[in-house]
């Protein structure tokens, strides 16, 4: 007799799911990811930058928390569709896509701005991107003819970090003083994988891992890494009977 | 399954879901079983396989050594335990062997009476099976990475070859000739593969990250090239405008109703494509771990309800659901990276093949029959308890 639980289709499953239909509806798929979403803006610790920046979630933390990430992906795009998520090309990775809530955005970005002579050019920027426009960058043109910004504007946008460069007459949407969260998110990153690697087998238990005290490499704090990790499938996450096991892959470019 | 029976039997439901269902549960229980070998002849890894599409009986592989095998998938003998034998091969002592290693093998859709073997020797060679003797040989500039004949194709016989030049060369079997090209490509041809559905349109893999829909009637160029973000060009960077992943673009494999495209790139990504749109579903399948230079060779299943694609992913193939993204197994039992796998749609069967020289066939694990009445089993003596197994005694030690 196998003692491996087999996988079972769907189909032969009828009989239970019509039982258990009602609890598992998928209706509220959308108020789950705004939960989700929530949880891990908690895990951003806001000191560390002085308040100035936003809280900052990776969109593929979401993947260690959800299972399906097609139905991630979409109800992501649904939020932004709505205009209550913006998100963001981070810029070291094509894959990396930072979201933060739009009023977060607005509020830190404006707080930023306040006393500074560009206020005024970035509240316009700001009134025409939130409830409508769900683009990562904007190149000359619909900055000329549908934002209706001049050149000199732009410059202005440019500096107060509302965009970044990102090739001669496009412009990816960024958050403002954001080059120092990155900094430390690569760093971060780079030394909770090594603290994986050197564990004995290449594998650490995820509790144990959370317990792990912080060099001074990681100023976030763990948990958050942890879920980058994982979701970004750098480490592979095994289910045992002590919990989940993480497991260095090899192969990692980092 | 009673009930699917019962449906069927009385019109409740159509023939065909009891079929697929069935189908399902098979692929779903895929394992390594010590009763089905297949023997190993290949001194060196084994880079390609494909099963002929009439009966389903005779498989061929391809071998970085040169060599190439006939199998006979099929079990003649009463025994459950069963090899599929060599029947025969075309050895490092024949005259007429590739130099180099075999990329690509393929049967002749129509029979098995011939089949298409091309090689890094930079040769397209068209087998008589009887004689193993090469009919006709093309030579080309570059490596041949792969080649692929249309399935269903009635109304021509062009075979597209995809070599080191950014030309798609398409070779004509009726009249042997090879001025037919496809220019579009700016990069290797990794990846060529014909729609299963419409004779006259194919798609390319390219490693300048670009995949092309063709249709060979049409003299001016590709229908369209498949675009990741689906034209939203705000998502990319300005290099990766309009292409199919970040990285080079290594695998193509349409599914069997020929209405999706599924690519596999070096970005370490899995996508799947409308083949008549060119739109990405968005399906997010996660890392699809993939380090080859050379193309890779995956499938899809065939006649079960929600699809599955096999993917090679170092030493184990991985199997994914088609429509939903996740992954549902791994397969594992390869000491070494798997280069290829093709799936048996009567059987429901796999057989992977990769650097370790073995051929592995994945086998449905079977019901195991009741045991219905005590005295029968006694008589025959067998090795089977009569006892229900839950009351077995598995747990006390004997040192107790």
């Amino acid at each position: 007799m196998s003692r491996k639980r087999a996988l079972i289709a769907d189909t032969f499953c009828l009989t239970k799911r019509r039982r258990c239909a009602a609890d598992s509806v998928t209706a509220d798929g959308a108020a789950d990811i705004r939960s989700s979403l929530q949880y891990l803006m908690t895990l951003f610790s806001r000191k560390l930058f002085n308040d100035s920046l936003p809280p900052v979630v990776l969109k593929h933390q979401l993947y260690s928390l959800h299972n399906d990430k097609t139905s991630v992906d979409k109800q992501v795009n649904e939020l932004r569709e709505n205009g209550d998520l913006l998100m963001f090309q981070l810029g070291f990775d094509s894959e990396a896509f930072a979201l933060v809530f739009a009023e977060d955005y607005r509020t830190k970005v404006l707080q930023g701005e306040a006393g500074r002579e560009t206020l005024g050019t970035v509240e316009k920027f700001l009134a025409k991107l939130i409830p409508g426009c769900s683009d990562l960058s904007f190149n000359k043109e619909k900055m000329l003819k549908e934002f209706l910004f001049t050149d000199p504007a732009i410059t202005q946008l440019v500096k107060s970090g509302v965009l970044t460069v990102r090739d001669a007459g496009s412009w990816w949407l960024s958050i403002p003083n954001s080059g120092k969260f990155i900094k430390y998110f690569i760093k971060g990153r780079k030394a909770v994988l090594g603290m994986v690697k050197k564990s004995k087998y290449g594998e650490i238990l995820k509790t144990e891992l959370e317990g792990h005290h912080t060099t001074s490499q990681v100023k976030f704090q763990m948990k958050y890494h942890i879920h980058e990790i994982m979701g970004a499938e750098l480490v592979e996450s095994i289910q045992t009977t002590s919990g989940t096991l993480l497991r260095y892959v090899d192969g990692n470019v980092n | 399954m009673l009930s699917f029976l019962y449906a069927r039997q009385s019109g409740l439901d159509d023939p065909v879901r009891l079929r697929r269902a069935e189908s399902t549960r098979r692929v779903l229980s895929l394992e390594l079983n010590h009763n089905r070998d297949v023997d190993r002849i290949h001194g060196n890894g084994i880079n390609t396989l494909d099963i002929e599409a009439i009966d389903g009986r005779y498989m061929l592989s391809g071998g970085s050594d040169g060599v190439i095998v006939i199998y006979d998938l099929e079990n003649n003998s009463k025994k459950p335990q069963y090899t599929c034998k060599a029947i025969c091969t075309v050895g490092r002592s024949s005259r007429h062997v590739h130099k180099f290693s075999v990329e690509t093998v393929q049967w002749y859709p129509h029979d098995t009476g011939m089949f298409v073997s091309s090689s890094f020797d930079k040769t397209l060679k068209v087998w008589d099976t009887e004689t193993l003797k090469p009919a006709e040989e093309f030579q080309f500039d570059g490596n041949v990475y792969c080649h692929h004949m249309s399935p269903i194709a009635r109304k021509h016989s062009l075979v597209a070859v995809g070599t080191k030049d950014p030309k798609v060369q398409l070779c004509d079997l009726k009249s042997g000739s090879r001025i037919h090209i496809l220019q579009g490509h700016r990069g290797e041809i990794l990846s060529v593969r014909w729609s299963p559905r419409y004779e006259h349109i194919l798609a390319t893999a390219s490693t300048d990250s670009r995949v092309r829909v063709w249709d060979v009637r049409r003299a001016l160029g590709s229908l369209f090239t498949l675009d990741q973000h689906n034209g939203d060009k705000s998502k990319a960077s300005s290099e990766a405008v309009n292409t199919a992943h970040n990285g080079r673009v290594n695998g193509l494999c349409f599914t069997a109703d020929g209405l999706h495209l599924l690519t596999t790139g070096t970005d370490d990504r899995m996508r799947l494509w409308n083949s008549a749109t060119g739109e990405n579903t968005l399906v997010n399948y996660g890392k699809v771990v993939n380090e080859s230079r050379k193309g890779l060779k995956f499938t899809v299943s065939r006649g079960c309800s929600p699809e599955f694609v096999f993917v090679p992913c170092g030493s184990s193939v991985a199997v994914y659901g088609l429509h939903s993204g996740e992954l549902i197994t791994m397969l594992r039992g390869h000491y070494n990276n798997v280069d290829c796998c093709e799936f048996h749609p009567d059987y429901q069967e796999l057989y992977s093949g990769g650097k370790d020289c073995n051929v592995l066939a994945w086998v449905p694990v079977l019901r195991q029959p009741d045991i219905e009445d005590d005295e029968t089993n006694s008589k025959r003596g067998g090795a089977q308890a009569a006892i229900n197994p839950a009351f077995v005694d598995a747990w006390s030690s004997d040192e107790d």
